[in-house]
């Protein structure tokens, strides 16, 4: 998996760079904007992280500039412009995510991965209409949950929180992820409001089974899966 | 936005240029009708003299005939005067001490003669055309000798000349009103709609396009002038809101590229083998990070939010099924620290605003209250249409807040009371209070007895 990297920060760079490629990826770095756009014309990428404020071109600039030539690579835009509406500006410009500065590695690699499998293989699973996890079954059409065939009593918001784990299996969700995708909030209350909503998810799913699938992932945030 | 939903055009009669206009007008008529009704009587007055001197002086002409010639003359005189007076409607009636006629253009004494402060009146038998009309008239009895000598005028022609010009004076009197009136109303409408437009595009100014300018006519009135102080006042804003923006854009980025480089240390030492009490003073330091970043986040949010840069996003939201939403995300929380979070949605509180600063308003104001309120306590969250007003309440029974420190308690960095965390309490409700604002909403705490109820009002629509 190839990513471009646009970013004018050298220690920024550097140290997602090496996050980057030790989670296995490869990586390629322009600190300017002029640049940047060249490089993702030219090569093949399968993901571009790109700054909002770069040198000698605007990172929105660059989104649009691909997006009009018909690049569908995803995106995430990175910046340190972190209002609402900024994130909002951001994906309507093409971006594909968006994530404020200062952010975790853990939480850059986590949707840095969500995007790269919803644009490959991964995109076999935000198709289909019944999600499985281990004994787990979820229909999205009838909005049924079953475990080893007992079937699962969830709330509606539940089912959307559990739906989404379940579209990203084996992943690390973080919970602004979580914040985003479920209750279409794009920005941080101070509560620890997704641990409560995630406990009791676990309850329901996997108290009385034997085997746990919803994990929590130490410092990045929850991963549903039948490795533990 | 729109300047309808800031004030309503102003009410006809509590406008100062109709105010004015009124004025005016019963200016214009009472100065109108003073000259009118003047003229009038000076005229009538005019026109009475006349007759009146006109009496006198035949009198006087007569009474020397009668007192240097005799009567026989007098008589004569009298009848060679009689085809002239008859042309200027003078009667006059010549009688001696029986009562008998000598001479005049009278055929008798006036059955109805009444005698009034200054001279007779009296009814003339009059022909025109073919019809008996009765002509007043009015005289002066002189007494020569035996004699009595009748001599008036028929004051009939001056009664309808002094009718006419009444008439004329009364339609004088209302077509001038009737003229300054409208006059006056098409002022006051011009002034009115000039001075509506200036309302609408300051509210339009007011509610963040700061691009916006004040319109001018171009004919350099007073107007003109105030439209162009406003908009150099308004030159100014922008170009200070633009610095500010670009500050706060300048300011973030300056901030969060160090404090991501801060991170990023942080992050790098706990990969690393370092000692256990290394690790944990990293670990709380990223912790006071993450902080420090919510706190920038809050400040930059409240700046973005003032600017009305927010406007750009507003769509039509439901406040209840927002309010619905972020209860049901709290309810989890509520409940592990044992206090009854309840939704009470009543109509349908619909409004236009940023959904994100809603969500975020609302969610400020939870924590808050989540924060204050202890163990077994209930807060309520109220969503209502009330008139034109989308209402949305967040009542609890904590300990609330002195009346006295109800404002206090909207600015930046205070803290009512010791929060547990060192966090962005202080911002929670300065957020709120700007959001409020860009939504020209409005924002009140009250006391619940116990407890505080923050209520936040916005205008609503269908």
């Amino acid at each position: 998996m190839r990513i471009l990297l646009a970013e004018d920060d050298i220690e920024i760079a550097t140290h997602v760079s090496k996050g980057l490629r030790d989670a296995g990826y490869e990586v390629v770095h322009e600190a300017d904007g002029e640049a940047a756009l060249a490089a993702a014309g030219a090569g093949q990428f399968d993901l571009l992280i790109i700054d909002r404020m770069l040198p000698h071109k605007d990172g929105l600039a660059i989104i649009a500039a691909l997006r009009a030539a018909g690049s569908a690579t995803p995106v995430l835009v990175l910046s340190a412009l972190g209002t609402v509406d900024h994130r909002v500006e951001g994906l309507k410009a093409g971006g594909d995510d968006y994530l404020v500065k200062p952010f975790a590695l853990a939480e850059l690699l986590a949707r840095v991965e969500a995007l790269l499998r919803r644009g490959g293989s991964g995109s076999a699973a935000a198709g289909k209409m019944l999600l499985r996890v281990g004994d787990l079954e979820l229909d999205r059409m009838s909005r049924k949950v079953v475990r080893a065939g007992k079937p699962i009593m969830l709330t509606a918001r539940e089912f959307k929180l559990l739906e989404y784990l379940m579209l990203h299996p084996d992943q690390v969700v973080t919970r602004t992820m979580l914040l985003e995708h479920v209750w279409d909030l794009h920005f941080d209350p101070q509560t620890n409001l997704i641990d409560v909503h995630i406990s009791r998810l676990r309850q329901e799913i996997d108290r009385d089974f034997g085997r746990p699938l919803l994990h929590t992932v130490r410092g990045a945030g929850y991963m549903i899966g039948e490795r533990a | 936005m729109n300047a309808a939903r800031q004030s309503d055009a102003t009410p006809l009669l509590r406008s100062s240029a109709t105010r004015l206009a009124a004025l005016y007008t019963v200016i214009m008529l009472i100065g109108v009708s003073t000259l009118l009704v003047s003229v009038y009587y000076a005229n009538q007055e005019a026109l009475r003299r006349e007759s009146e001197l006109m009496v006198l002086a035949e009198s006087q002409a007569m009474r020397d005939e009668f007192l240097f010639n005799g009567i026989d003359k007098l008589t004569h005189m009298l009848q060679q005067r009689a085809d002239d007076w008859g042309r200027i409607g003078a009667v006059y009636l010549l009688m001696d001490s029986n009562g008998k006629r000598l001479a005049g253009n009278l055929s008798g004494w006036p059955v109805d003669a009444k005698a009034s402060s200054d001279g007779l009146e009296f009814t003339l038998e009059a022909r025109e055309g073919d019809q008996e009309v009765d002509h007043p008239a009015r005289g002066h009895v002189l007494r020569l000798g035996n004699y009595r000598l009748l001599i008036g005028t028929d004051v009939s022609e001056r009664r309808r000349m002094l009718q006419q010009m009444r008439r004329a004076t009364l339609w004088g009197i209302g077509l001038t009103t009737l003229l300054t009136a409208l006059a006056a109303w098409l002022y006051s409408r011009r002034i009115a709609a000039r001075v509506s437009s200036v309302v609408a595009a300051c509210a339009n100014i007011m509610s963040g396009d700061l691009s916006r300018r004040l319109p001018a006519s171009g004919s350099h009135d007073e107007f003109d002038s105030l439209a162009s102080t406003v908009n150099t006042m308004l030159e100014r804003l922008e170009h200070q809101a633009s610095v500010l923006r670009t500050t706060f854009g300048s300011a973030a980025h300056d901030l969060r590229t160090p404090l991501q480089r801060i991170r990023i240390r942080l992050e790098t030492g706990l990969q690393s083998d370092s000692p256990p009490a290394v690790r944990a003073a990293l670990a709380e330091a990223l912790a006071d990070i993450e902080r420090v970043q919510r706190t920038l986040a809050t400040l930059l949010q409240i700046a973005h939010a003032e600017s009305g840069a927010g406007d750009q996003h507003l769509q039509r939201l439901d406040l209840a099924a927002l309010a619905q939403e972020l209860v049901e995300l709290y309810v989890p929380v509520a409940r592990e620290r044992s206090i009854a979070l309840t939704l009470e949605a009543t109509g349908e509180p619909a409004m236009r605003g940023n959904r994100q600063l809603l969500a975020q308003l609302v969610v400020n104001l939870l924590e808050n209250t989540l924060k204050y309120v202890p163990a077994g306590g209930h807060v309520a969250v109220r969503a209502l249409r009330r008139g034109d007003r989308a209402v949305l309440e967040v009542a609890d029974d904590g300990p609330g807040i002195p009346a006295e420190r109800h404002a206090e308690a909207l600015l930046p960095f205070r803290r009512l009371s010791d929060s547990a965390d060192g966090s962005s309490g202080g911002l929670g409700l300065s957020l709120v209070s700007a959001v409020v604002r860009m939504h020209q909403g409005s924002l009140g705490l009250h006391d619940n007895a116990p407890g505080l109820r923050v209520c936040c009002e916005f205008p609503a629509v269908d």
